[in-house]
């Protein structure tokens, strides 16, 4: 039997950078803010894939944080875009377009 | 009832069940096992562990105080298994380093010094080091193979090297075996890397404590937090040098050790083959099995401590974590027997030495008025010394042994060897009438019976030819006895009014005989000397008092009371020899052979030789 669910893993990779930084474009936020966002859309399974993958956003100076005292717990790491975030983003987001359509194109052929 | 464990994650205080607090524990420390070798994975690790204090706080309340085994469940599955997202952080990186904006992220795999069982001979080791060095394990096995040569070191390294060098299991593994070059140019790169990696966490912390000064919510717990974690991270590389020094220096200092043990161990095993140092250790031990117990003894528990330091060593330079309870159960066990061994052939030889023995052996002497005492014409061994084998002048070299100088040696005849010893002779007074000679022998032994048959064993020979009685300058002790202190003393008892004459030859032979002349024992051989009520007393000593007279002067006293006089007279000296006397008269000065004197008459000097 071939595992699905290894592939279906690796599409949801695929897009994952590209899912994070479309929520913090729509405005700052927390890990745990991130990981609902992305649970709602069963995009993200477990959340220990979300936090190396935000410290290599940052690293490469996509993303940057601010530190804000939460009231009831630990202090949050607020992540927000950057201004190469942001245009980075926008390169992903039209190549995300061409991919889906050549992606249906293809399937649509196939059927 | 169950205990409860106060923990602090993120700054945040959970009360959380022992045995929930040790899956928690072992979980985070898996995590951090996935992320500490990649970039910022400090940095991922307190996002996780912020991440999870968050969680635990929603799963504790005030009724609910305690964090479960089941709450540490909730977490671990939310979060997912460590080897599932730190494979996705692998991923990402290596499609980041296709990505033009990314090439931070690209750590090389750190070289690991691995068992390399897929090319094995023996232990895979040899194939291992080859990978770690990057050249043809052809020359690593070459290497060790002529090492076998220098006593035999590489089967100890090699050995050591098994056991320290865990086996290359899985894929990371194997790859981390081989991983990069760890030639000068890649060394200093790492080197370079880590410098600008501590400079980037530097700036960091210092853009982490400017953004939280900016925000003016300066929150003081997490500042000092940062500094502290920052001044931990600088003193864990400062540690991780030292540790590495140390662990050049344990390797270095081991190895040194162990050649000094193994070429002591190969040398003695070398000597063992026929040289006086053998027959030393065979005269000395038991048994000649004793000899390799208690070399094997030496070993294991020398051998045993410089092991676990070049062991102990290699861990650190090659940081390995893995240990083995076992290696150090049983290298515990192996020194143990090693002290026992040793202890044993030590106790069991030391025992024979327990008791002494005398044993004394009356030579009839034919009576005479004048004995002249001499040593044997051919003195026994000088020709049968083991130093003097090819020693054409071995007579002259044994003459001057004296006693203390060499007291014991070994001899051989005839491919026996014996034990030699020097004998002792004393002159006293007889209270028999008689003239008597009685020989002590003495030995050691376990007890006091076999003390006194090794006594009895020793061979001495003393012979009289009509008034001449000859004595064997040395004593001998068959090897089967062993050497057991043993020691000989000729007595000779010597009525009053007989004579005795002592050769030269008995020089140093006689010891301390008392006389009434407290004439030293070098100076009364080639005499004649006469028993005496008062002791032993010279027969043809005239001039002997001057001739022994010692240089320093000291030996006879002069009384200054009688024999100088400085008076208003004058000056007045008498000596045994001399004389010198300053008065109203002139000066006179008189010695044995010459005359000087100075008077109203004018000087006069006479000499007698002329």
């Amino acid at each position: 039997m071939v595992n699905s669910e290894n592939t279906k893993a690796q599409m949801r990779k695929g897009v994952l950078e590209l899912c994070i930084l479309s929520i913090l474009s729509q405005g700052d936020a927390y890990p745990t803010e991130i990981i609902e966002k992305l649970k709602e859309t069963k995009l993200v399974v477990v959340e220990g894939t979300l936090y190396p993958l935000l410290t290599r956003l940052k690293n490469t100076g996509l993303l940057t944080y601010r530190w804000e005292e939460s009231t009831s717990g630990p202090p949050r790491k607020y992540y927000m875009l950057t201004e190469i975030g942001t245009t980075y983003l926008k390169e992903l987001h039209l190549s995300w377009y061409e991919l889906v359509d050549a992606v249906n194109k293809t399937i649509n052929k196939q059927d | 009832m169950n205990k409860t464990v106060t923990i602090n994650i993120s700054g945040i205080i959970f009360h959380i069940e022992e045995d929930a607090y040790e899956k928690l524990s072992k979980y985070l420390t898996t995590i951090r096992g996935y992320f500490n070798k990649s970039e910022g994975g400090s940095e991922i690790m307190s996002d996780i562990e912020a991440r999870i204090a968050e969680m635990l706080q929603g799963k504790t309340s005030a009724i609910k105080q305690v964090v479960l085994m089941s709450d540490v469940d909730f977490v671990m599955d939310s979060m997912g298994k460590p080897e599932e997202f730190a494979d996705e952080s692998n991923e990402n990186r290596s499609t980041a380093e296709n990505t033009e904006t990314s090439n931070q992220d690209n750590e090389p795999v750190k070289k690991r010094l691995y068992r390399d069982a897929d090319s094995k001979v023996i232990g895979g080791v040899c194939s291992g080091i080859a990978a770690y060095f990057d050249v043809d394990v052809v020359w690593i096995r070459i290497a060790m193979a002529l090492l076998t040569f220098a006593f035999g070191m590489s089967l100890w390294v090699y050995l050591i090297l098994w056991i320290v060098i865990p086996q290359a299991k899985t894929t990371a593994e194997k790859l981390a075996m081989k991983g990069e070059r760890a030639d000068i140019n890649n060394i200093s790169k790492a080197v370079k890397e880590e410098a600008e990696h501590l400079k980037k966490r530097m700036e960091k912390y210092g853009d982490d404590f400017k953004n939280m000064a900016a925000d003016g919510r300066l929150a003081p717990r997490n500042t000092i937090e940062k500094i502290v974690d920052f001044l931990g991270d600088v003193l864990t590389n400062i540690g991780k040098v030292l540790l590495k020094v140390i662990g050049v220096f344990m390797v270095i200092i081991g190895i040194v050790f162990f050649l000094g043990l193994s070429s002591s161990v190969f040398g003695l095993s070398f000597i063992a083959d026929g040289s006086s140092f053998s027959e030393w250790i065979d005269l000395l031990l038991l048994d000649g099995k004793d000899f390799y117990l208690g070399i094997l003894g030496l070993v294991m528990f020398a051998g045993v401590p410089i092991i676990m330091l070049i062991y102990g060593g290699i861990k650190i330079l090659f940081k390995t974590k893995y240990s083995n309870r076992w290696v150090n159960l049983t290298a515990g066990i192996i020194w143990l027997i090693g002290f026992l061994l040793m202890l044993y052939i030590i106790g069991k030889t030391l025992s024979d030495f327990n008791k002494t023995a005398k044993v004394r052996e009356n030579f009839s002497v034919v009576q005479k008025d004048v004995l002249f005492l001499k040593m044997h014409e051919t003195p026994i061994v000088t020709s049968e010394l083991y130093e003097s084998d090819d020693d054409e002048e071995g007579e002259k070299n044994y003459r001057r042994h004296s006693r203390g100088d060499n007291d014991y040696m070994i001899g051989s005849n005839k491919g026996k060897k014996y034990l030699l010893g020097h004998a002792q002779l004393n002159v006293i007074k007889s209270q028999s009438g008689r003239i008597e000679i009685v020989v002590v022998k003495e030995a050691k032994g376990a007890n006091k019976f076999s003390a006194t048959e090794r006594a009895k064993n020793i061979s001495y020979v003393v012979s009289q030819t009509d008034s001449l009685i000859e004595f064997d300058n040395l004593f001998k002790v068959n090897n089967a006895d062993k050497f057991r202190v043993q020691d000989l003393s000729i007595i000779v008892k010597l009525p009053v009014g007989k004579t005795i004459y002592l050769d030269k030859s008995l020089e140093n032979m006689i010891y301390d005989i008392e006389n009434v002349t407290n004439t030293y024992d070098g100076d009364m051989v080639n005499r004649r000397w006469t028993m005496t009520e008062n002791g032993l007393k010279c027969f043809d000593c005239d001039g002997l008092i001057s001739v022994g007279d010692h240089i320093n002067g000291l030996d006879e006293e002069v009384d200054i009371e009688k024999d100088i006089k400085i008076d208003v007279n004058g000056v007045n000296i008498n000596a045994k020899d001399a004389k010198i006397k300053v008065d109203s008269n002139g000066v006179k000065i008189h010695s044995k052979e010459s005359k000087v004197t100075i008077d109203k008459n004018g000087v006069h000097i006479d000499s007698r030789k002329q």
